[in-house]
C-alpha cells in the first residue's frame, strides 16, 4: 500500500531519522545453578546470547549498540543531528534531484543541507544520503523542512516538501546569588562571591563537564569548586560529577575587581556586569550540550553618596578599655562635599573625642582615613554604631550604624583562667 | 521582555555580606499561554522564602531575527504540516509530531556572532530593570519554566498511551496477546531495556515515563484467570492421556529421590498430594515405585523409560561404591541447600525435629500455599504475525514445539527451554504443577512441597521473567511470601526427607524472587531482599571459615569439602552482588552501582577485565568520558598483566571504539570495531556496532548491506532482537518497501526461533 501511494504521488521517497546517540543494549540475566532443574540450560542460553558479556554474563550493561527508537527530547544547546535519505522508489532514473533541508525556528530559518548542488541522476533503488547537524540555539517549536525537487525521465519537474516538527526544551535552571564581601580591612579589593545554583530539569542524568564563569573585563575570577589541599582538581562534588534529574548543584566563584577598577571604588557602582556562566554537559555516550547564561549583573552595594568603610579594627577588645579604629570615608557622589562628623554613643559603645568636628572638603572619588577611638561598656559581641556624617553643602546627614562588630571581653576573668 | 533587579538590603543595616537579589527574565515574547497554567502552585511558602534569596537566570534565546525576510509565519507552517503529513506516512513524522509538547521558552542562548546586538539590548534592559522593581517580586515567587520537567513526563506518557492501546481489555488468550500489543513504541523484548537503560529513557520522553512506571507497561500482560484450567485433563485426552503425564512426572521425580540417599521411598508427589489429586495419580504413584510398566501407555513408557535410566547411570557414574556416592551426595545436598531461616521459623523447625509439633496442625498463615494464577499461556507471536502478513499457508509451515509435543516431564521441559519455546515451557510447568496439586485455583489450599515442585516453580517464574511477564511472575510468587515459611525447609518433612536439612527452595529461586520487584518499579524492595540474601551468604561464609558447617552446626567437614563449600558460597555471594549492582544501575544510582561492580572483582578476579570495562561503559552512559577512559586504561593494564588473551584484545579495542563514539568520532569508532573483526571476524557485537557506525557516517546502504548479510549468513548469531531492531529501523529509513523486507526477516525468524521470540523487534505492527 505504501508503495502504491508513493508511486501515485512521487517517484522519490524522503525519510528522516533523528540521530541521537545509539544506546547500549541491556540484557536481563536469569541464571540458575547446575543442580537446578534446567541444569546448564539458562547459563548456556545466556552465553549464546550475543548481547551478553563474554565471561560475565550476569553483567547487565552489554556492548551491543542499538539505534535510537524514537525522536526523544532535544534540549537547548544540544546538537540536532538527523539522517535524511531520499530513495528512488520507482523503476525509472530520476534526474536533477535537489534535496534541501531547512530548519525553521520561531525567529529564523537556517539552511542545514551539506551541499546545495543537485544530483544529476538517481538510479532506481538508490539513495541520496545526508546527515545534518545543527546546534540548537533557540527554545520552542522547530520545524525541519525538507524539500525535494527532481525531474522525471519525461522531463516533468516535480517538487514536494515534508515537515517535521519538534520542540526544543530547556535543560537547566540557573539561579544566581551575589555576596559582597567588603574587604575593607585590607582595603585592596572589593570581592564579590557568586553562587550559582544549576538544576538539571531534563529527565536523564547529566555529566557537568564544565561550569565556568567568564568574567567581564572588570573582574578576575577564582573558581571555588575544587577541594583545597585535595588531589589536584578534586571536585567539591565528589568523584562522580553528574547531576540526576531535578538535582541542583551550587557552584561558587570569587570575583575580584581588577586593580585599575578596584582603586577607584566609585567606579563600580550601580548595575555592573559580572560575567556569564559557560556550561558544558554531556549525557548518553557523550551527547554534548553547551549553554551560556546571559550577562550576570549585580547591583553594586549601594554606598550612596558617601561610603564609610573600615580599614582597621581589632577583633577582640577589653571591657572599658579604649581601642582604635580607622575609618575610610570615600566620596562616591559626583560633587564635592564638606563633611562634619558626629559621634553618638549607644548603650554599649562610647566614642572618645570631640563630636561635631569638621572633616573638610572631599572631592568626588576622593577618600580620607579617619582614626577614631572608642570603648565598650558591655561584654560580648558589640556592634559599632552611631557615626553621622553631614554634608554641610546640602545639609544632608548620612547615618552609619552596625559598621562592624568587636568582641568585648573582661580582662580579669581571662586572667583567672 | 522584562528584566528586573532589586536590591534587598537595607542601607542602614549593612553587614559584611550583602545579599543582592536579582531576577532576570528574558525572552518574554516566547511565553505561550500554556506556560502560565503550568506554573507550580505547589510552591510552598518556605520555597518562596528561600527563592527570594536566589536569582533566577533565564538562559534565553537572543533576538536574532536578522533574516526577517526568510521567516515564514509559524502558523502557515503549522498548517502546512497538517496538510503534508496527511499525505505522507513516514513514521518519523508521527513520532516527531507526538513530541510536540507545551514548553516554555525563557531561555537565552547567546549566539557568539550576535554579541554586538546583545550589548545594545543590555542597555535597554538595564533601564528597564530599574523601572520594574515592583514586578520583580512576582517573578521570584513563581520561577517560570521550572515546570517543564513534569510537563515532559506527561507528554511522554501521553505519547506512549496514544500509540499503544494497551489499556484496552485484552481478549481471551490473555498473556499471549501481550506479544501482539502492536503499537507500543517499545518492542516487547525492549521493555526491560527501556526500564533499565538510562540512555533509552533519556533518549525519549516515552522511555522516561516507562522508566518511572514499568508496571503500567506490564499491567495489561496479567493473565485473566481462565476457567479452562484443567484443560489438560479434558481436551488433550487423545494426544496425551493424563496417565502419561502423571507417570512421566512421577518417574523422573523417582529418579531425583535417588539423589537423596536418605529418602526411603520415592517422594513423588508426597502423601498430602493424594488428597486432592484424582484417583489415577494414586495408581501412577505406585507404578512409579515399581518402575515404569504398570498402567503405562506404551508410547509414554518409551518416552520416559530411558530417561530415568540414563540419569541413574549419570548419578552413579564415576563410583562403584553406591554408599560412597550417597555420602558425597548428602554432602552436596547439605552444601547447596544450606540456608539460615529466621529465628521464628527456626523454632518451628526445631520443634518439628523434636516431635513437639506436628506439621498437620501448623497454622495456615505460616504455610506456603501456591497455585497457578493463570492458564493458557500458549501462543506464538511469530505465527500470528505470519498469519497476518504472509497468509495461512505460510503460517502453517511454522513448526515449533508445544507443551503437547514433548514428554510431559522434566526432559520435555528442558527440550522446550533449549529450543527457546519458553511459553510452551511455562505451560508445561503449569501442567506438572497441576499434577502436583498446585494447579489453578489451588493457591491458599494446604499442600506439600518437594524438591521437584519447587524446582518447577523456579523454572516457571524464571521463564515468566525471561518473557518479561513480570506481573504474572509476581502474582504467582506472592503465596511464597519471603520464602521463609517452615514448610519450605527439609526439616519440616522428617518422614519424607529424613535427616535432610536446609532449604527446599533453590538458591536460584531466592535470587529470582529478590530480583523480581526491580522489574516492577519497586527496586528498593528488590534491593532490600538482595541485602537479606547477601547477609545470609556472608553468615554462611563466616560459619565455614570458623570451621562450622554452613548452617553453623558443629559438623566436621573435610578440608576439601569445606573448600568446595566456600567456593560455592563465594560464587553465590558474587551473584547476589551482581544482582544488586544491576538493580542499582536500574535505579540510576551510578555511584553505588559502580562501587558494587567494583567490589565483585575481589570475588571474581577472572572477570576483572569485563567488570572494569562495564564500569567504563556506565561512565560513558552518564557522559563522563574522562573517567570512562581511566577505567579503560585500567582494563588495558589488567590485560597486559594477564598476558594476551584473544578476548582481552577484543575488549580493549571495543572500549576504544566506545570512547571514539563518545567523542563523536564515528570514523574512528568504526575503525576500532573493524579491528576487532580482524581478530575475531565472527564477533556479533563488533559487526553490529560497525554497521551502526556506518549509519551515523551517512552510509545507510553499506550499513544495511552489512547487517543483512550477517543475518543471512549466520542467523544463529544475528537473529537477535537488538540486531533485528537495528535492521528494521534502517529498512524504515531506507525505502518505502520496508514492510516487505521485514516480512522476509519474519520468515527467517520463523524457521529458527521458538515461541519466546520477541516479534516486536521486527516492528511489523
Amino acid at each position: 500500500m505504501e508503495v502504491n501511494q508513493a508511486k501515485q504521488e512521487h517517484l522519490l521517497a524522503l525519510k528522516v531519522m533523528r540521530l541521537t546517540k545509539p544506546t547500549l543494549f541491556t540484557n536481563m540475566p536469569v541464571t540458575c545453578e547446575d543442580r537446578d532443574l534446567p541444569g546448564d540450560l539458562f547459563d548456556q542460553l545466556m552465553r549464546e546470547d550475543p548481547s551478553t558479556i563474554n565471561g560475565a554474563e550476569a553483567l547487565m550493561l552489554g556492548e551491543m549498540l542499538t539505534l535510537p527508537q524514537n525522536f526523544g527530547n532535544i534540549f537547548l544547546g544540544e546538537t540536532f543531528s538527523s539522517y535524511i535519505s531520499v530513495h528512488n522508489d520507482s523503476s525509472q532514473v530520476v534526474k536533477d534531484v535537489l534535496v534541501k533541508a531547512d530548519l525553521q525556528t520561531s525567529s529564523q530559518r537556517l539552511n542545514l543541507s551539506a551541499s546545495n548542488s543537485a544530483v544529476a541522476e538517481l538510479q532506481p533503488e538508490c539513495c541520496i544520503d545526508d546527515v545534518i547537524h545543527h546546534e540548537v540555539k533557540e527554545i520552542g517549536t522547530h520545524i525541519l523542512v525538507c524539500a525535494v525537487s527532481y525531474t522525471t525521465q519525461y522531463g516533468e519537474k516535480l517538487y514536494f516538501r515534508k515537515f517535521f516538527k519538534f520542540q526544543v526544551l530547556k535543560p537547566l535552571d540557573v539561579k544566581t546569588k551575589f555576596y559582597n564581601a567588603e574587604s575593607d580591612l585590607s582595603s585592596v579589593t572589593d570581592e564579590v562571591f557568586l553562587e550559582a545554583q544549576i538544576q538539571n530539569i531534563t529527565t536523564s542524568p547529566m555529566f557537568m563537564e564544565k561550569v565556568s564563569l567568564e568574567p567581564s573585563m572588570m573582574y578576575n575570577v577564582t573558581e571555588l569548586n575544587t577541594v583545597a589541599g585535595g588531589e589536584d582538581g578534586e571536585s567539591t562534588f565528589g568523584k562522580m560529577s553528574y547531576l540526576q534529574p531535578t538535582d541542583t548543584r551550587q557552584y561558587l566563584y570569587c570575583l575580584k575587581p581588577k586593580p585599575e577598577y578596584a582603586e577607584k571604588a566609585g567606579v563600580i557602582k550601580g548595575v555592573t556586569v559580572i560575567g556569564k556562566l559557560d556550561i558544558v554537559w554531556k549525557t548518553n555516550l557523550g551527547e554534548r550540550g553547551r549553554l551560556q547564561t546571559s550577562q550576570l549583573q549585580r547591583m553594586a552595594p549601594g554606598y550612596g553618596d558617601i561610603r564609610l568603610s573600615l580599614e582597621m579594627i581589632p577583633d577582640t577588645v577589653n571591657l572599658e578599655e579604649p581601642f582604635d579604629i580607622i575609618c575610610k570615608i570615600t566620596n562616591c557622589s559626583e560633587r564635592t562635599m564638606d563633611l562634619e562628623l558626629e559621634m553618638c554613643n549607644t548603650r554599649s559603645i562610647h566614642w572618645c573625642g570631640v563630636s561635631g568636628r569638621q572633616l573638610g572638603k572631599l572631592s568626588p572619588g576622593a577618600f580620607l582615613s579617619l582614626p577614631l577611638t572608642l570603648l565598650s561598656s558591655v561584654q560580648g559581641l558589640q556592634s559599632i554604631s552611631g557615626l553621622r556624617l553631614t554634608d554641610t553643602f546640602l545639609k544632608r546627614t548620612y547615618e552609619y550604624d552596625d559598621i562592624a562588630q568587636v568582641c568585648v571581653v573582661c580582662p580579669f576573668t581571662s586572667n583567672k583562667g | 521582555r522584562k528584566r528586573m533587579t532589586k536590591i534587598r538590603s537595607d542601607r542602614r543595616v549593612r553587614s559584611s555580606t550583602f545579599v543582592n537579589l536579582h531576577s532576570i527574565d528574558l525572552g518574554g515574547e516566547f511565553v505561550t499561554p500554556q506556560e502560565d497554567s503550568s506554573a507550580t502552585p505547589s510552591e510552598s511558602l518556605m520555597d518562596k522564602l528561600n527563592d527570594q534569596m536566589m536569582e533566577s537566570v533565564m538562559i534565553s534565546d537572543s533576538p536574532n531575527n536578522s533574516e526577517e525576510d526568510d521567516v515564514a509565519p509559524m502558523d502557515s507552517f503549522l498548517d502546512g504540516v497538517e496538510e503534508e503529513e496527511a499525505a505522507t506516512e513516514a513514521s518519523d513524522d508521527k513520532e516527531k509530531e507526538s513530541e510536540i509538547g507545551q514548553n516554555t521558552t525563557e531561555i537565552k542562548f547567546p549566539l557568539e556572532e550576535q554579541e554586538p546586538g546583545g550589548s545594545m539590548e543590555k542597555g535597554y534592559e538595564d533601564t528597564k530593570a530599574q523601572a520594574n522593581t515592583q514586578e520583580q517580586v512576582i517573578t521570584v515567587v513563581s520561577p517560570q519554566g521550572d515546570e517543564e520537567s513534569p510537563c515532559e513526563f506527561n507528554s511522554g506518557e501521553q505519547e506512549a498511551k496514544g500509540t499503544s492501546p494497551k489499556d484496552e481489555p485484552v481478549p481471551v488468550c490473555t498473556i499471549f496477546s501481550h506479544g501482539n500489543q502492536p503499537k507500543s513504541l517499545v518492542p516487547d523484548g525492549f521493555q526491560p531495556t527501556l526500564i533499565k537503560s538510562p540512555s533509552f529513557s533519556m533518549g525519549s520522553g516515552g522511555g522516561g515515563s516507562e522508566a518511572v512506571t514499568p508496571s503500567k507497561l506490564t499491567a495489561p500482560l496479567v493473565c485473566q484467570p481462565s476457567p479452562s484450567l484443567s484443560k489438560f485433563f479434558t481436551d488433550n485426552g487423545q494426544v496425551n492421556p493424563a496417565s502419561d503425564f502423571f507417570d512421566s512426572f512421577t518417574v523422573p521425580s523417582n529418579f531425583i529421590s535417588v539423589s537423596n540417599p536418605n529418602a526411603e521411598i520415592p517422594p513423588g508427589p508426597s502423601p498430602a498430594t493424594i488428597d486432592h489429586t484424582p484417583e489415577r495419580q494414586l495408581s501412577s504413584t505406585s507404578s512409579s515405585i515399581s518402575t515404569p510398566g504398570g498402567p503405562l501407555d506404551s508410547a509414554a513408557a518409551a518416552a520416559t523409560q530411558p530417561q530415568p535410566f540414563n540419569q541413574l547411570q549419570a548419578v552413579f557414574s564415576g563410583s562403584d561404591d553406591p554408599f560412597a556416592t550417597a555420602l558425597s551426595l548428602s554432602e552436596v545436598d547439605r552444601r547447596h541447600d544450606a540456608w539460615l531461616p529466621s529465628e521464628e521459623t527456626r523454632k518451628v523447625l526445631i520443634s518439628v525435629a523434636t516431635q513437639q509439633y506436628s506439621p498437620s496442625f501448623a497454622e495456615t498463615n505460616k504455610l506456603t500455599m501456591p497455585g497457578l494464577k493463570f492458564d493458557n499461556l500458549q501462543g506464538d507471536a511469530v505465527k500470528d504475525l505470519m498469519l497476518r502478513f504472509l497468509g495461512e499457508p505460510a503460517a502453517m509451515k511454522r513448526q515449533v514445539l508445544t507443551a503437547n509435543s514433548v514428554e510431559q516431564s522434566f526432559t520435555g521441559l528442558k527440550r522446550l527451554i533449549s529450543s527457546k519455546n519458553w511459553r510452551a515451557a511455562v505451560d508445561l510447568t503449569g501442567r506438572l504443577l497441576t499434577a502436583h496439586g498446585q494447579g489453578y485455583g489451588k493457591a491458599g489450599q494446604p499442600t506439600t512441597h518437594t524438591t521437584d515442585s519447587l524446582q518447577l516453580w523456579f523454572v516457571r517464574l524464571a521463564l515468566l521473567t525471561k518473557l518479561n511477564l513480570f506481573q504474572n511472575a509476581e502474582l504467582e510468587c506472592e503465596p511464597f511470601g519471603n520464602l521463609d515459611h517452615p514448610d519450605l525447609y527439609y526439616e519440616y518433612y522428617p518422614s519424607v526427607y529424613p535427616g535432610r536439612r536446609g532449604s527446599v527452595v533453590p538458591f536460584s529461586m531466592r535470587l529470582l524472587h529478590a530480583e523480581l520487584p526491580q522489574y516492577l518499579a519497586k527496586p528498593q524492595e528488590a534491593l532490600d531482599r538482595l541485602h537479606n540474601l547477601k547477609t545470609v551468604c556472608l553468615a554462611i561464609l563466616e560459619n565455614l571459615e570458623k570451621g562450622l558447617a554452613e548452617d553453623g552446626s558443629m559438623i566436621t567437614l573435610t578440608q576439601e569439602n569445606r573448600q568446595v563449600s566456600l567456593n560455592l558460597w563465594r560464587s553465590r555471594l558474587s551473584r547476589v552482588m551482581y544482582s544488586m549492582a544491576n538493580c542499582l544501575l536500574l535505579m540510576k544510582d551510578y555511584v553505588l552501582a559502580v562501587e558494587t561492580y567494583h567490589s565483585i572483582i575481589q570475588y571474581e578476579p577472572q572477570q576483572r577485565v569485563q567488570l572494569l570495562s562495564g564500569i567504563g561503559r556506565i561512565f560513558l552512559q552518564i557522559g563522563d568520558v574522562k573517567t570512562a577512559e581511566r577505567y579503560f586504561q585500567d582494563v588495558e593494564k589488567a590485560c597486559q598483566m594477564t598476558g594476551s588473551q584473544p578476548g582481552h584484545t577484543t575488549c580493549v579495542l571495543m572500549n576504544r571504539a566506545f570512547v571514539s563514539l563518545s567523542q563523536n568520532n564515528y570514523t574512528e569508532a568504526h575503525a576500532s570495531f573493524a579491528e576487532v573483526l580482524k581478530v575475531d571476524p565472527k564477533n556479533p557485537v563488533a559487526n553490529n556496532n560497525a554497521a551502526v557506525c556506518l549509519l551515523y557516517l551517512g552510509r545507510l546502504k553499506e550499513s544495511l548491506g552489512q547487517l543483512e548479510g550477517l543475518v543471512q549468513q549466520d542467523p544463529a548469531l544475528y537473529l537477535h532482537e537488538s540486531v533485528l531492531f537495528n535492521l528494521t529501523t534502517m529498512y524504515e529509513l531506507e525505502s518505502s518497501r520496508s514492510t516487505q523486507k521485514k516480512q522476509a526477516l519474519l520468515e527467517a525468524v520463523a524457521c529458527r526461533e521458538g515461541d519466546s521470540f520477541n516479534a516486536q523487534c521486527l516492528k511489523l505492527v
